[in-house]
């Protein structure tokens, strides 16, 4: 593979207690491409996600080892900026996590972190991002109402406005789409697909289907161990290993 | 494209994680405050007590001259305080569980009906156990009943009814409505629902739910204080006055004499280690009955 | 639930339990009219308010102004609560979200017991150390006479008391905001911190503010504990170092034993009817006060 990437994971192992769920992962992330993660679940998809952006350190028990390199720093070294690293990635949940506050302050709230406090600014900032996520023409009427007020596929798609105003470089989405309807579905796989351009998107799924709709390159996770990496095209037509083809003709689960 | 502050500029950042560490040292310091204080209470407690605390403490009756610090123990109060809490517990048991099981299987959640039981049960919750003193000893005499064990626990129940009616209502919200359905499916009648399907699954709340409600008896002074009289022998008759243990501390630690004002420490102590037993107990036997409970 | 109807066999318990499920109505219902009832003999010779805040107490005379002891209960319940919010507050934000597991463990046992320990023997820890440390360092320092028997030593007593009640409850409450949603925040870039001050107080407001209603309450009407270290002198208290009266320590000394002098029981009953109606009335208004907050957040 001579895709340029920026993210790459070294040798990673991540124990929970005594529980080894991440064994040796070794993997660079290509830059400007969806890479989706696949697996049946329980074998470790959303561990390796939230050891890219140190997640894994609000949970107690959990320990890390090996490197996740960012720009050729490693992310796990003492004295690393979680605050900043965290920001270069932005993270899709499972299910929106909208912010108990108005529509406008969700897309705010990053900016306003970074200490900028020009309305005209941020009012810039706020539509810039909706209309990235498609969702400005939705909510530019009711820009003050609760967040929560939304539905829920208009939820996940202010978390991706939300994300996209801190300026990331990589978005990691955790099953976006698993808590939506279809149609809300088709909207957010839209929006990734038209974000590639600019961003590296790491996903993880279980949905086979949607892995082919969106996936440049598939890694396939089987108990916390990487079976195989590779170009979509590759994992998931002609995949190498057993396991691999057993999962993808649905053997497997 | 990137326009925005902060991200480049690392004295933001510096003011940010400083706001941060002050305020994870002010948090820490006053958790560090509250459990200072919390543990001093214990220990000074248990200290002050050791020297009166004998054997004849437990199981003894106070003698004559005991209130001049003679020989004797508070054996009448640590009964009587059992017997006004143990009648009260199962007093407020008889009324709360027929009114919780009601409350949730024959009225609609949002019912007026449910919301004015439910509210009259937070407003019994609020009014101080003072008041209930107050009012049990009005009970009293309008029944020409003097100070005794049955006004006592009478009034100790009116305490202990909302803490357990609460406690429970809570525990019941919580059974999984699916449970209930397949109950029901299965051709019960609501009744038989809410006897054998639901009231064992809330069994462990139960427990902690009395648990904690003797726990409230078993301290509390105001209630017992117009209506429960004091006694230095051991009741035997629901109409006789009967001893408790915060009153045996309050009065003794008003007293004059040294050796007395010490047995207020040592019963102080023994009403401690009753209370922590009642906690102890609600812990494991909540986890050890939580057994058949479908999750 | 509407699906159901209700078969036959189940007329019978619910007609047998429903009586019961009336009880609590009925028992606010009594105590409320009791007490009125007992106090309607001065309500009838004198206005509420001339009663209220009439500061002239000399039972014997027929004097019956119940401003100290309503003064009093405020001083104590504010101070105490004032005292205890913020430490306890920031003692469960430490316990949710910065202590280790370790810590947690030796404190929810603590919490535990203290939370259901007898006012009793707050009130005798009081005496034996609130007061002493109030009269002897703390009133000197603020150039203040004082026994030690005040408002301040019954506020600290009264906060200590308050304090495991609304941690446990805080720490429950904050333990609900879902990680996920922590998590959302923290992939922004905020700090730890800042998750706290604008995610999670936010969305456990409600129900801080429940478990500081619920230590208010507790504190209102204390009485052993409180009147063990408040000095019950029938005064309009002037400082936090002055001693005070509340009502439900009026209550305790006083009550079922006041039958000779005439007006004084219905005086009393008076005070109890007060303390009653400030309990209920703060409790519809936490009431009011969540509805309009779920429903405006819902």
């Amino acid at each position: 593979m001579n895709q340029p990437s920026r993210l790459r994971v070294e040798n990673l192992n991540v124990f929970y207690g005594q529980n080894q769920v991440l064994k040796n992962i070794s993997l660079a992330l290509p830059d400007n491409r969806i890479t989706v993660i696949i697996g049946p679940s329980g074998c470790g998809k959303t561990t390796l996600l939230k050891s890219l952006n140190r997640l894994l350190d609000e949970q107690e028990g959990v320990r890390v080892e090996g490197r996740v390199l960012l720009d050729g720093q490693d992310i796990y070294q003492p004295g690393a900026d979680i605050t900043l690293i965290r920001k270069r990635m932005g993270l899709l949940s499972q299910k929106p996590q909208v912010l108990p506050m108005s529509i406008y302050d969700n897309v705010a709230f990053g900016p306003r972190l970074l200490g900028l406090r020009d309305r005209r600014v941020l009012d810039g900032l706020v539509e810039k991002y909706l209309r990235l996520a498609g969702l400005w023409d939705e909510v530019k009427n009711r820009l003050q109402e609760p967040a929560a007020r939304l539905s829920i596929g208009q939820q996940q798609r202010l978390c991706l406005a939300r994300g996209l105003a801190v300026e990331p470089e990589v978005i990691l989405g955790d099953e976006p789409t698993s808590a939506l309807d279809p149609q809300s579905s088709r909207n957010v796989e839209t929006q990734l697909l038209s974000l590639k351009e600019n961003y590296t998107i790491v996903l993880v799924t279980h949905i086979l289907r949607q892995a082919k709709r969106l996936a440049d390159y598939v890694a396939f996770l089987y108990f916390g161990e990487l079976i195989e990496f590779g170009p979509a095209s590759e994992v998931l037509v002609s995949p190498r290993d057993s396991r691999t083809r057993a999962y993808i003709t649905g053997e497997i689960s | 494209m990137n326009n925005l502050p902060g991200g480049q500029n690392p004295g933001t950042l510096r003011k940010r994680l400083r706001v941060e560490s002050f305020f994870k040292v002010l948090m820490a310091a006053s958790a560090l405050l509250v459990l200072v204080g919390l543990v001093l209470i214990l220990a000074i407690i248990l200290w002050k007590s050791l020297p009166a605390l004998k054997l004849s403490m437990i199981i003894r009756n106070p003698g004559s001259g005991y209130y001049l610090g003679r020989e004797g123990g508070i054996l009448n109060a640590i009964l009587g305080s059992l017997q006004v809490v143990f009648g009260a517990t199962l007093l407020a048991l008889a009324i709360a569980l027929p009114a919780v099981v009601f409350l949730n299987s024959y009225l609609r959640r949002k019912s007026w009906l449910a919301e004015l039981i439910r509210f009259s049960l937070d407003v019994l919750w609020g009014i101080p156990s003072i008041v209930y003193g107050a009012f049990g000893f009005l009970v009293m005499i309008t029944f020409h009943l003097r100070a005794s064990l049955l006004a006592g626990l009478i009034t100790v129940a009116m305490v202990e009814l909302p803490i357990l009616s609460r406690a429970l209502d809570e525990t019941i919200k919580l059974v999984p409505p699916d449970l209930k359905e397949t109950t029901y499916s299965l051709g019960a009648s609501r009744w038989q629902t809410a006897t054998r399907v639901v009231l064992r699954q809330t069994f462990p709340g139960l427990v902690t739910g009395v648990l904690m409600a003797m726990g409230r008896g078993l301290g509390d002074a105001a209630a017992v204080l117009f209506t429960a009289g004091y006694t230095d022998k051991i009741t035997t008759s629901l109409l006789q006055p009967v001893a408790t243990l915060p009153l045996a501390i309050f009065f003794q630690l008003n007293s004059p004499f040294p050796e007395v004002q010490q047995r207020a420490f040592a019963s102080a102590a023994i009403l401690t280690i009753l209370i922590l037993l009642i906690s102890l107990a609600s812990r494991s036997l909540s986890r050890r009955l939580s057994r058949h409970k479908i999750r | 639930m509407a699906i159901y109807r209700l078969s036959r066999k189940d007329r019978g318990p619910e007609l047998a339990t429903a009586p019961f499920a009336f009880f609590p109505i009925a028992l606010t219902a009594v105590i409320f009219l009791a007490l009125l009832i007992k106090s309607w003999p001065l309500l009838s010779l004198k206005s509420l308010s001339s009663l209220i805040f009439s500061t002239t107490w000399l039972p014997s005379r027929g004097h019956f102004g119940l401003w100290p002891f309503v003064l009093g209960t405020l001083w104590v319940t504010i101070t105490a609560f004032l005292l205890a919010v913020p430490v306890s507050i920031l003692t469960s934000l430490y316990l949710s979200e910065y202590a280790p597991a370790r810590v947690r463990r030796v404190f929810q046992p603590v919490l535990d017991l203290l939370a259901g320990l007898p006012s009793v023997i707050y009130g005798m820890w009081g005496v034996l150390v609130v007061v002493p440390l109030v009269g002897k360092y703390l009133a000197p320092v603020f150039g203040h006479q004082s026994s030690g028997y005040s408002i301040l030593a019954a506020s600290l007593v009264l906060a200590l008391m308050i304090l495991p009640t609304i941690i446990s409850v805080s720490v429950e409450v904050l333990n609900s905001v879902p990680l996920a949603l922590k998590e959302a925040a923290l992939s922004l870039g905020a700090t730890r911190f800042e998750v706290i001050r604008y995610v999670v107080m936010k969305k456990s407001f409600p129900g801080i503010l429940a478990a500081c209603g619920l230590g208010l309450s507790r504190a209102f009407g204390e009485t052993i504990a409180v009147l063990m270290v408040v000095g019950n002198v029938p005064v309009i208290p002037r400082s936090l170092f002055s001693p005070a009266y509340p009502l439900p320590a009026l209550l305790a000394n006083n009550y079922g034993e006041m039958m000779s002098i005439p007006g004084y029981e219905s005086a009393l009953n008076l005070a109890a009817l007060l303390l009653l109606v400030i309990v209920v009335g703060f409790s519809l208004l936490a009431r009011w006060y969540l509805v309009r907050i779920s429903r405006r957040s819902g």
